[in-house]
């Protein structure tokens, strides 16, 4: 069914390569026009006369001959800064300038526009060099790079007569700032998230990992956005193999749009028809920070606070950082906890269904009498009125995350009260179903990534299914493909269920349970196979009392 | 390969589907069965099963109806009486959750054999059930009786016997393993434990028996029905049971009294917290001999008279007397058993323990030697541990005050 899915999607995709999109600039290749007022123009109509273009004509030099221009969007670059690090300098400090005043008084008598050749290069020189005092300044002599630097916010300078421009960094837009992450909370550490700017998302990483191995590559995707894409690891830590095939898929990624890290993700990750990730994202900077000391590659979107994480294998869908910041015994406890939810969350609604159609000697006989006393006036079938249930869950929590804020209480009057209360009493469900729902939606709220939550939604359907039609015996056998394919799954190489299918002894420390760091010597096997060792604590003890 | 492919998963997708839940069984389907009772009625065996009325027991609004009910059917067999149960029954009767299964004194006394097939052999049975025998009555009157505290009166007869047979030692439960292993063995005979109705059964099916303080009809779990083969041959009074049950090594907790002197009517009664038996059987002189040790602990539970149990000669002389006392209660134990002719203290899986050869020789008329020949060594040592919470009794007190009084 797998195959015969993406063999599908394939023959698709061909057909619609066959309608390539047209390029709606001509111009793209193209260098610069000699005359300042075509390049102007030339740009302006390319960006279709859209209002947010400014453009800023002045004259610059001793006797202000020489025509120059500064192109900037409104909105994405600094207002403050073009105006008292660029503006002033062009215009009130060059009047003074001596060298450049030079450089002009020997074609005072002719327009620039028609100036030596062999001169352009020095008063460009002079103006890269000593003009324009801006940290970030480029050459740019392409429409190409025109665009890409002016869209990204920065201005750009064009001289008349010059088919080469400047562009000067002035990017400055709104952002939010580095603010609380709303998902995966933790009540011991770091408070700060990633933001949808891609530069402070590098820094707050870098802030925690001060080596120069660190390192970041970046990357252009998307034909229309032109969105920043970072790689960003630790080399020697890293497994060399993932980084490779990080960026392979990367390049093979040729897509419109990347307006968050979920496109990347679906784009390069191994198995689309499976309900696991094999992809972690999350918005904590320690997380990722972890994950790289662990020998894992981050992939950073511009637009976007997720950073992706990968490999991904299945036991670091249940790990919390806040599993590391708490005492290695809480952190076990806690992470067992989480295994069992996983369970709870998939199994629950399914083993009532076998147990009260299938398997009644189970059962204890008081609980089967207040069961069966529950059950009596209800009109339908356990697996329907289970089913009835869970969709009425899910339909509350979709409707919970959707809707404004402020309307937020009225769904929890109505999902509590009528829904529950109402439907129970009326007798339609039984108060059982109820517990089991409840159960089922706290359990599956445990688990401290949304992702892994979400497949267990969907595999829960599954189960009942089977529960409904074969009773436990359906149940195992889910159970058992699950596990197949679990096993059969890949995140970049490395095998999805590692530590524990491929058996990694070492690893075991890490995974079901955290021990304390002073026996985590050892970076995971699978995942880093250079650089192994992590650290060298002696296990606290003590002081010696004996003299 | 697509194709194929194509047809593989409509195939399994149509076989999920075509399943249609068999074996399932809602809830709502089904009659949860408590309790059963096998009677002889004539020829026929008259099967009588009480089942719950939920909604009465766990419900959200009582009415006054009663929380169990019971049908009754009649063939020639268990399996078909119970399959005839449908046409009365108004939902499939779900025999799981049998608690308890009576069988009637005519019955018993016929043979049970011949119904413990079907018991042992259906899928739907637990074998976590006990086994009774209504005296007196039939098995249906038995189960027929509504109890206070209990609503399944079928859940407190089992734990009647479970209770009585923990802390008061005059009882036998007895499980269909167990019951069925000893009709079998060649060197023990079968018990079963006797259910009476106090008062009138017909009164004891109708709700007003519950709604009174004191119930003027209920059942009581008490001694124990003996068996030869597989029928019923007699009965154990209360106190050869306890015999019984400590000579078999069943005895949990128990209480144990002996006068304080002899000839006295005032008692000193002792609580037996652990019991240990150990049976080692041999040939005295051709004599087929049993040699039952018994190891018992006890607590002094009660003192009636003003005797000085902080005096260790006192002490010892108490554990002497009850020594006798549950020695004497084992030996008359052993001659009722030798009068039903039935050897249900399995003394002959003893004797063919530790000596096949011999046992080989005397297996055919084994009943026979039980009776006339078996000699048994009774031996019971008595260690008191504890004396409550007080040591000496206010007793004592009490007799030289009226002592002083006398002058």
């Amino acid at each position: 069914m797998k195959h015969n899915f993406s063999y599908l999607l394939n023959k698709w995709r061909q057909k619609k390569k066959k309608s390539a999109a047209v390029n709606n600039i001509p111009s793209d290749q193209t260098t610069l026009e000699k005359k300042l007022q075509d390049t102007v123009h030339s740009v302006r109509s390319s960006l279709g006369e859209s209002s947010d273009f400014v453009v800023r004509n002045f004259k610059v030099g001793n006797n202000q001959t020489i025509k120059a221009a500064l192109l900037y969007m409104d909105g994405l670059a600094d207002k403050s800064f073009i105006q008292n690090f660029i503006m002033e300098t062009l215009m009130v400090d060059t009047e003074l300038e001596e060298i450049s005043g030079k450089d002009i008084s020997n074609d005072s008598g002719q327009s620039t526009s028609v100036s030596v050749s062999g001169k352009q290069g020095d008063f460009f020189k002079q103006f890269k060099d000593r003009i324009v005092a801006n940290s970030e300044v480029s050459e740019i002599n392409s429409y190409e790079s025109l665009f890409q630097y002016l869209l990204a916010g920065d201005s750009i300078l064009l001289l008349d007569g010059y088919v080469k421009g400047f562009a000067i960094g002035s990017k400055g837009y709104e952002s939010r700032g580095v603010q609380e992450p709303s998902s995966q909370t933790v009540v011991r550490g770091p408070k700060d998230g990633f933001s949808e700017v891609l530069r402070t998302n590098t820094s707050l990483i870098r802030r925690r990992i001060k080596d120069p191995n660190l390192w970041v590559e970046n990357k252009v995707i998307g034909k229309k956005t032109n969105t920043d894409v970072a790689i960003c690891y630790i080399n020697g830590v890293v497994n060399e193999k993932v980084v490779q095939e990080v960026k392979q898929r990367l390049d093979k990624v040729d897509i419109d749009a990347i307006l968050e890290s979920g496109y990347i993700e679906e784009t390069i990750q191994d198995e689309t028809f499976t309900p696991f990730p094999t992809i972690y994202n999350t918005e904590r900077p320690d997380t990722i920070c972890a994950g790289l000391l662990e020998g894992r590659v981050a992939i950073m979107v511009d637009g976007t606070p997720f950073v992706l994480l990968v490999p991904a294998l299945f036991v670091h869908f249940f790990q919390s950082s806040e599993d590391y910041y708490q005492r290695s015994d809480v952190g076990t406890l806690v992470r067992l906890l989480r295994y069992l939810c996983f369970f709870l969350a998939l199994l629950t609604p399914a083993s009532y269904i076998a147990l009260t159609t299938f398997h009644q000697e189970m059962i204890p006989t008081q609980l089967l009498v207040s069961l069966a006393a529950q059950r009596e006036g209800v009109p339908f079938p356990a697996y329907v009125e289970a089913l009835l249930m869970e969709i009425t869950f899910e339909i509350l929590r979709e409707a919970g995350t959707r809707m404004p804020r402020a309307v937020g209480n009225a769904i929890s009057i109505v999902g509590a009260l009528v829904l529950g209360q109402a439907a129970v009493e009326a007798g339609i469900v039984s108060s059982a179903m109820v517990i089991v729902v409840s159960l089922t939606a706290i359990s599956s709220f445990v688990s401290p990534t949304f992702n892994m939550a979400i497949s267990v939604r969907i595999l829960r359907f599954g189960f009942m299914t089977l529960a409904a039609m074969f009773g436990l015996v359906g149940i195992i056998l889910g159970l058992i493909v699950m596990v197949l394919h679990l096993t059969s799954l890949r995140s970049f190489g490395i095998p999805y269920l590692a530590p524990m299918g491929p058996f990694i002894p070492s690893d075991q420390k890490d995974a079901l349970v955290r021990m304390p760091f002073w026996n985590l010597r050892n970076r995971p096997k699978l995942i880093n196979q250079t650089d192994l060792e992590r650290e060298d604590t002696p296990s606290p003890k003590p002081p010696s009392t004996k003299q | 390969m697509v194709k194929k492919l194509k047809i593989v998963c409509v195939i399994i997708i149509f076989i999920l589907f075509l399943t249609a839940c068999w074996d399932a069984n809602e809830l709502t389907d089904l009659a949860l069965a408590t309790a059963l009772a096998i009677d002889q009625e004539d020829d026929q065996i008259k099967l009588t099963v009480q089942v719950i009325n939920p909604d009465e027991i766990a419900g959200n609004n009582f009415t006054n109806r009663t929380a169990v009910s019971t049908y009754s059917s009649t063939g020639e067999t268990v399996f078909e009486a119970l399959r005839k149960l449908t046409t009365i029954a108004p939902r499939k009767v779900y025999l799981s959750h049998i608690h308890v299964i009576v069988i009637g004194e005519a019955l018993a006394e016929a043979g049970i054999a011949r119904n413990l097939d079907f018991i042992s052999r259906d899928h739907e049975m637990r074998a976590d059930f006990h086994l009774a025998i209504a005296r007196g009555h039939t098995a249906a009157e038995a189960i027929n009786i509504l109890t206070p505290l209990e609503k399944i009166s079928a859940e407190k007869l089992a734990s009647s016997i479970e209770s009585s047979q923990q802390a008061w030692a005059k009882t036998k439960k007895v499980s269909l393993d167990v019951l069925l292993s000893s009709i079998s063995s060649k060197g023990k005979e079968a018990v079963l434990t006797g259910v009476d109705i106090i008062g009138d059964p017909n009164q004891g099916n109708k709700l007003d028996n519950v709604e009174a303080v004191h119930s003027p009809t209920f059942v009581k779990v008490d001694t124990v029905g003996v068996f030869k083969n597989d029928q019923l041959v007699g009965w154990l009074s209360g106190d050869d049971s306890k015999g019984l049950n400590y000579v078999i090594n069943e005895v949990e907790s128990t209480v144990e009294e002996t006068a304080c002197e002899e000839g006295d009517d005032k008692k000193v009664v002792a609580e037996v917290i652990k019991s240990n038996t150990k049976m080692e059987g041999k040939f005295k002189n051709d004599t087929p001999t049993v040699a039952i040790d018994i190891k018992t602990e006890a607590n002094i539970g009660d003192v009636e008279c003003g005797i000085d149990i902080t005096d260790p000669s006192n002490f010892e002389k108490i554990e002497k007397q009850l020594g006798k006392e549950i020695e004497q209660l084992i030996k008359d134990s052993i001659d009722q058993a030798k009068e039903l002719e039935s050897d249900i203290f399995g003394f002959g899986e003893v004797i063919s323990r530790s000596n096949y050869k011999r046992w080989k020789e005397i297996e055919g008329r084994w009943s026979d030697v039980f009776v006339q020949q078996l000699q048994t060594e009774v031996n019971v040592d008595v260690t008191l541990r504890r004396t409550g919470t007080v040591t000496q009794s206010f007793q004592k007190e009490i007799e030289e005050k009226k002592k002083k009084d006398e002058q």
